[in-house]
């Protein structure tokens, strides 16, 4: 599952395992420290699903949730300032001096991303930490991730990466190795 | 197997930095390495070590935001002290000052109450350092209360169980099955977790076993609930049907374990003998299997029983064995060199502490004289929560730590912390390798370590050539501390300190030389029996069971070392299962109360299914295993009745 599938070759994408999360909240820790946020708006979260009862008795679930960073996003093209933007290589963030703290992109927002940072009244939303994906480095919260639930790359590599896990998986089911 | 190569990881900060400094996280005993990018003396970014051995450049949560505690706007950095214990504090200029008045208070207790009214407390966060300077001061002093939350029970099945070959966690993947039992790796040591991870995807069986459906056992291939605290009783009832279905064969041990009932399982685990015996036919087709167990079963009777099953099931090809979390410390001996002490010095017995609230260990210090605390961390919310109603009428009560926390509005004097990035000292990991962590930044002029506050509080009783371990600038030198320790000690005599010191290398004690050990490690072949007597509480008064562990906070003052901790896990908050919500009425977040014949605690509701119906889960602790939940406002008779009405 990619957060990202835009294939052009200049687009990075974070690739999302939720199987490998274990909601430790690293990736949420890491994008605190790394934006310096207060309490309250969270960029990335580890989101726990159950435990549900079912036939196989109780199942739980972890799924890092953070901005997908659209195509077509629709908290740029609401907001009144023109801080939200996104750029050539698909990142979308706010620019904290455009921004008013209006909250109108937050409304937009299908996922309801964009949150308020009660310290400056100014958006707080997922940057896909942009300068240090210029400087070459990976997203804090994919570095910092101890699971391998999040990692980065080239969309193509991403892609290439996913498909390769996969028929791993297959191969795994098929060949059984070690029971 | 199959391997994928993983996209490759690009570390680095775009922060501003000085100087970058390798260091060894101390939040837990897994020994991760990381890398502290420091400027003007402040830490402004933190990663995981990409060429450490453990850690492979990962951290959790805990070891990227320690570094929040450290510039935190209410940590305390002057010692202070009052007279009374609902007056302000009247911080002193200097630390010498406070250390001065320390010794006299002390002595005037001494003189009153005698030696043994003192206990030392020794919350982790205050440093190995301080709690082996403890050791020897309270030598020193006279007493024998000194208490360490992973100070082992007085079983003396433990020390020769180290001996006992275990894979590390590094060769879990040669195993074929895992066995957690109450050990909650994925919250509590996420790293770690990832091992478990690997072994599992190269086929070892994952068997989770815990009171709670944590994520632990969400991961696990098979995730198995039993009742609090009764992890030790499944390990014998697992010996007995194991023994009966002849998967094991032990002379030894057949007899006594056969004879045992079924039915005393049944009531102690909660599972049935069918699913005893499903785990165990389980376990015994994936021979060699490795138990690794939480801390907390060491202070439940039987705890040697993992010892036995590990030996039970040895074969000759392959290893797998007993792997206790938080264990591995070597017998280090801080009271070297006292033996000769005039016959008037009480030797220093360590007694276990009362981790959770089994009566067997509470009443070593119910029946104790106690009239001086010197506590570290936030002991007495923690593991010292037994003294929690006596404080206010002791004598003098002292904090060593770095937040305005409960322990510390229990005290008469305070003194601040050196926290671990602001002091030398060594790593121990569960595997029991030995790592050196130098100091990252400089500690407030006003804060000391540990070893610090012990030298400086013997000097002025008389005994400063028994803490001798001196810098020339007048601080206390740790290295020449730990290297004093290792000299000492048969199983760390052959450690080498430029070797521990050495960056991304893994120096292992010896687990041969555990002094007085068998050879092997005794089988336990007379199990307690932990069936309880009937409860002082009235069952119908207080219906449901109570657990606090740990989970993903470690203990001492997360909440105040990490500003939006609550975020993460609240530190209050109570887990109570659906059904029991839907029959008080209570809402998700609700404030409820939890009551107990001894105590109340109030808490949000957090109504999860992570807990069986019969169980409220708290990381706050209460001496209690069975209470009854209510509404706040609500009448508790009222809940009674409710509950009564529902099946549990």
């Amino acid at each position: 599952m990619t957060a990202k599938t835009n294939t052009k070759l200049k687009r990075n994408a974070l690739m999302i395992e939720g199987s490998a999360c274990i909601g430790c909240q690293t990736c949420m820790t890491a994008c605190k420290l790394e934006h310096d946020l207060p309490a309250g708006p969270r960029p990335i979260v580890a989101i726990q699903t159950g435990p549900l009862e079912t036939e196989n008795g109780l199942l739980s679930q972890y799924w890092p949730a953070t901005c997908y960073h659209c195509d077509q996003p629709a908290c740029v093209l609401v907001c009144p300032t023109g801080a939200m933007q996104k750029r050539d290589d698909g990142l979308v963030f706010s620019e904290l001096e455009l921004c008013i703290g209006c909250q109108t992109c937050a409304v937009a927002c299908p996922f309801g991303h964009p949150k308020l940072n009660p310290d400056n009244g100014k958006i707080a939303k997922c940057d896909g930490c942009r300068e240090r994906v210029d400087e070459g480095l990976w997203p804090a919260c994919a570095l910092k991730c101890p699971t391998g639930a999040l990692s980065f790359g080239s969309a193509q590599d991403v892609v290439h990466q996913r498909r390769m896990k996969e028929a791993v998986k297959i191969t795994q089911t098929i060949t059984q190795t070690k029971c | 197997m199959l391997e994928t190569i993983s996209l490759k990881r690009k570390p680095g900060t775009r922060k501003d930095y000085d100087q970058v400094v390798t260091a060894c996280c101390q939040e837990c005993a897994v020994g991760c390495g990381l890398l502290a990018y420091v400027k003007d003396d402040r830490i402004v970014d933190i990663q995981g070590n990409e060429d450490h051995p453990v850690s492979k450049g990962r951290l959790c949560a805990r070891g990227i935001a320690f570094v929040q505690g450290l510039t935190a706007s209410n940590r305390i950095t002057l010692p202070s002290s009052r007279n009374r214990l609902t007056g302000p504090f009247e911080a002193f200029d200097n630390w010498e000052q406070g250390i001065d008045l320390l010794a006299e208070r002390l002595r005037r207790t001494k003189d009153q109450y005698g030696a043994e009214s003192l206990v030392i407390a020794c919350d982790p966060e205050a440093g190995l350092d301080f709690y082996l300077g403890a050791q020897r001061f309270a030598w020193l002093w006279g007493t024998p209360h000194v208490y360490h939350p992973f100070q082992e029970a007085a079983d003396e099945a433990f020390p020769a169980a180290l001996r006992h070959p275990t894979l590390r966690s590094d060769q879990w993947s040669q195993s074929r099955c895992l066995v957690l039992v109450e050990a909650d790796l994925a919250a509590t040591h996420p790293v770690a977790f990832q091992r478990v991870l690997e072994a599992q995807r190269h086929g070892t069986k994952i068997i989770a076993v815990d009171s709670r459906f944590t994520t632990t056992l969400s991961k696990a291939d098979t995730a198995i609930l039993i009742k609090p605290n009764s992890g030790n009783e499944l390990g014998v009832a697992l010996i007995k049907a194991m023994l009966e279905e002849q998967l094991i064969d032990n002379a030894t041990l057949k007899d006594t374990y056969t004879a045992l009932p079924m039915d005393r399982f049944e009531s102690s685990t909660g599972l049935s003998s069918e699913k005893i015996l499903t785990l165990a036919r389980a376990i015994a087709r994936r021979q060699p299997a490795v138990w690794i167990t939480a801390k907390r079963l060491a202070f439940v009777p039987n705890y040697a029983i993992w010892s036995t099953l590990s030996q039970s099931m040895e074969s000759q090809d392959a290893v797998g064995g007993w792997y206790p979390l938080e264990s591995a410390i070597p017998q280090l001996v801080p009271t070297h060199g006292l033996d000769d002490m005039e016959p008037a010095i009480v030797r220093c017995d360590i007694v276990a502490f009362p981790y959770q609230p089994n009566n067997q260990w509470k009443n070593a210090l119910d029946n104790a004289e106690v009239q001086a605390l010197i506590g570290s961390g936030n002991c007495l919310v923690d593991f010292m929560a037994p003294l929690r109603k006596r404080v206010n009428d002791m004598d003098l009560n002292v904090y060593f730590g770095s937040f305005p926390n409960q322990t510390r509005q229990a005290a008469h004097m305070v003194f601040p912390t050196a926290m671990w990035a602001e002091r030398d000292g060594i790593s121990i990991t569960n595997d029991g390798a030995v790592q050196w962590s130098p100091r990252i930044v400089k500690p407030n002029d006003a804060c000391r370590t540990g070893l610090g506050f012990w030298m400086r509080l013997a000097e002025r009783l008389g005994w400063e050539d028994y803490f001798p371990w001196k810098k020339a600038n007048g601080m206390a030198d740790h290295k020449a501390f730990y290297q004093w320790l290792f000299k000492n000690s048969p199983q760390t005599a052959e450690l080498q300190m430029d070797s521990v010191c050495q960056e991304n290398a893994l120096v292992y004690w010896s687990r041969d030389m555990i002094a007085d050990a068998p050879s092997k490690p005794e089988l336990l072949t007379a199990p307690a029996d932990t069936a309880k007597a009937p409860d002082a509480e009235d069952p119908s008064a207080y219906p449901l069971d109570f657990q606090a562990t740990r989970a993903m906070t470690r203990s001492g003052d997360a909440a105040q070392w990490w500003p939006w901790t609550k975020e993460l896990e609240d530190e209050m908050g109570i887990q109570i299962h659906p059904r029991i919500a839907s029959a008080l009425k209570i809402e998700n977040g609700e404030p409820i109360m939890v009551a107990s014949e001894e105590e109340t605690i109030e808490g949000p509701a957090s109504i999860s299914r992570m807990v069986p119906p019969r169980l409220v889960w708290s990381l706050q602790r209460m001496r209690a295993d069975h209470v009854l939940v209510y509404r706040k406002g609500q009448a508790p008779e009222e809940a009674r009745d409710l509950l009564k009405a529902i099946e549990l």
